[in-house]
């Protein structure tokens, strides 16, 4: 079971980094930009084929060794977890490794070729797009948030029900297998987390609405088309995303109040469904991306133009974005499907970093 | 509504070009009296240029009195009736002189200038 669950795990994962040369704009090919003439040039298309073959045969080969390492030698499930993240992180850092050594060839290939004097840097908007913006407004994140407190208050008036051992680890069979003592604090630290999170996908919601609607000035009509759609499709990602972490995590508090409230099955059912939902979620959103990406770069237009968000100077080794001027928190990845940072914005590490440290503290309370 | 393009690379400062293209915007009527320009916060966001640089520029439209700035939510376009007062005369033309001198030095005929002015017009207000 838990060979099955981690060998998927890293197919998909291979898959979608094989895939990224294809899946991101053709004019950012491994975070170098390229004029629009050039997005079919042989030697770029070869780049990105050797690429995806340097990332998915050794990645084979490692999940067979795998698949081998762990059937021969009778293995206990958590050396099968561990073995199993181990190959992941191998894999990732080998096609960091990949892009890294593709992103100088490109830059190198831009060079030799003199494509610079060929990108002309324009920063473009239009005056009316906020108006068109259609990310959730920051009040509809509190609903989840104030089930959550409720749930809190609730918990707190019905102290004397909670075990005297708080479960704090499910195993597989969904029956609680690692506990700690019954605390104040240990009673509801779940809750507490969720209430973190919670925040957490409010303030990224909100920052990212802040943040610019950036507009390409190659085809300043479809890539506006496609930020919006875009900016709405992660704004309701966010929303679905921090509902069913909600779910989840009052039904494990239920469970914790009242032993028989569900039966087994469903307590090991329902964190697999809501796990596969926010999976299918992740995966669904990214094909509708890369729909909006063809959409887009079917209308590019031929000109000499490009807009100074693709300025590569701003994009440190073609992945981080360090751009003081920009007020934005958030901007879309260049390699890569979702957002990453401004660097140079000091707001977006206090919206990353204090949940996750406050979530540590937590557990270390414990 | 309008795009607003800035080119970095350009001598004239980004302010000035955010400036001149509202201005021009205004001319050729893609805005127009009442309409809403972003807050400083957000056009700069899009722009991905600093927020001192788009506020410098509403404020030199303020000082010509084509917007009126709302302080956190944005600026409205104000055009006045069309008819520009004695005081703006007199400034456009103080800001004219000194380009009239230079042409003029460096041997332009007076029907050249005129020639050059007319076809800029015809190019703002074309597209």
């Amino acid at each position: 079971m838990e060979t099955i669950i981690f060998i998927s795990m890293i197919i998909i994962t291979v898959f979608f980094e094989a895939a990224m040369p294809f899946l991101v704009r053709k004019t950012v090919v491994f975070g170098v930009t390229i004029p629009n003439k050039q997005v079919n040039n042989p030697q770029i298309s070869t780049y990105k084929r050797r690429y995806s073959l340097l990332v998915i045969i050794p990645s084979l080969i490692g999940i067979i060794a795998y698949y081998i390492w762990q059937a021969a030698n009778n293995i206990q499930a958590d050396q099968v977890a561990i073995g199993g993240t181990v190959l992941l992180f191998a894999i990732l850092f080998w096609s960091l490794s990949l892009y890294f050594y593709f992103h100088g060839k490109m830059m190198a290939l831009k060079a030799e070729n003199k494509w610079e004097a060929e990108l002309k840097e324009i920063n473009i908007t239009e005056i009316g797009v906020r108006q068109k913006d259609e990310m959730l407004p920051w009040y509809v994140f509190l609903i989840p948030i104030i089930i959550t407190v409720g749930f809190l208050i609730f918990t707190a008036t019905q102290y004397h029900l909670l075990p005297a051992e708080i479960p704090v680890h499910w195993g597989l069979s969904g029956k609680a297998d690692r506990f700690t003592k019954k605390t104040p604090i240990s009673g509801v630290s779940m809750l507490l987390i969720l209430l973190v999170m919670q925040i957490m996908f409010l303030s990224i919601n909100s920052a990212t609405k802040k943040s610019g609607i950036k507009i390409s000035a190659n085809n300043k009509h479809a890539s506006k088309l496609r930020q919006l759609k875009y900016r709405k499709y992660t704004s309701w990602f966010f929303l679905l995303t921090s509902i069913a972490i909600t779910v989840l995590i009052i039904l494990l508090q239920l469970t914790i109040l009242y032993d028989n409230i569900f039966s087994d099955h469903l307590v090991f059912l329902i964190p697999i469904i809501i796990t596969l939902s926010i999976l299918i979620g992740a995966i669904l959103f990214t094909i509708k991306l890369e729909r909006l990406n063809r959409g887009a770069e079917g209308e590019e237009q031929d000109t000499k133009e490009i807009s100074s968000f693709d300025g590569d100077s701003y994009w440190k080794g073609g992945l981080i974005y360090f751009n003081k001027s920009d007020p934005s928190i958030f901007v879309e990845k260049r390699f890569g499907v979702g957002w990453t940072l401004n660097f140079a914005n000091p707001i977006g590490y206090v919206i990353v970093f204090v949940p996750l440290l406050i979530i540590i503290l937590l557990s270390i309370i414990e | 509504m309008m795009y607003i393009q800035i080119n970095p690379e350009l001598e004239m400062p980004i302010y000035e070009q955010l400036t001149m293209q509202i201005m021009i915007g205004i001319i050729r009527q893609e805005l127009q009296n009442g309409d809403v320009l972003p807050s400083v916060r957000s056009l700069a966001a899009d722009l991905g240029v600093n927020m001192h640089t788009v506020n410098k520029s509403y404020h030199a439209l303020e000082k010509k009195g084509l917007i009126q700035i709302i302080p956190k939510s944005g600026a409205i376009i104000r055009t006045n009736n069309g008819i520009p007062t004695q005081e703006e005369q007199g400034r456009i033309s103080n800001s004219l002189k000194p380009m009239i001198v230079e042409a003029l030095v460096i041997g332009m005929k007076e029907k050249e200038i005129t020639g050059l002015i007319q076809s800029i017009i015809h190019k703002l207000k074309e597209e």
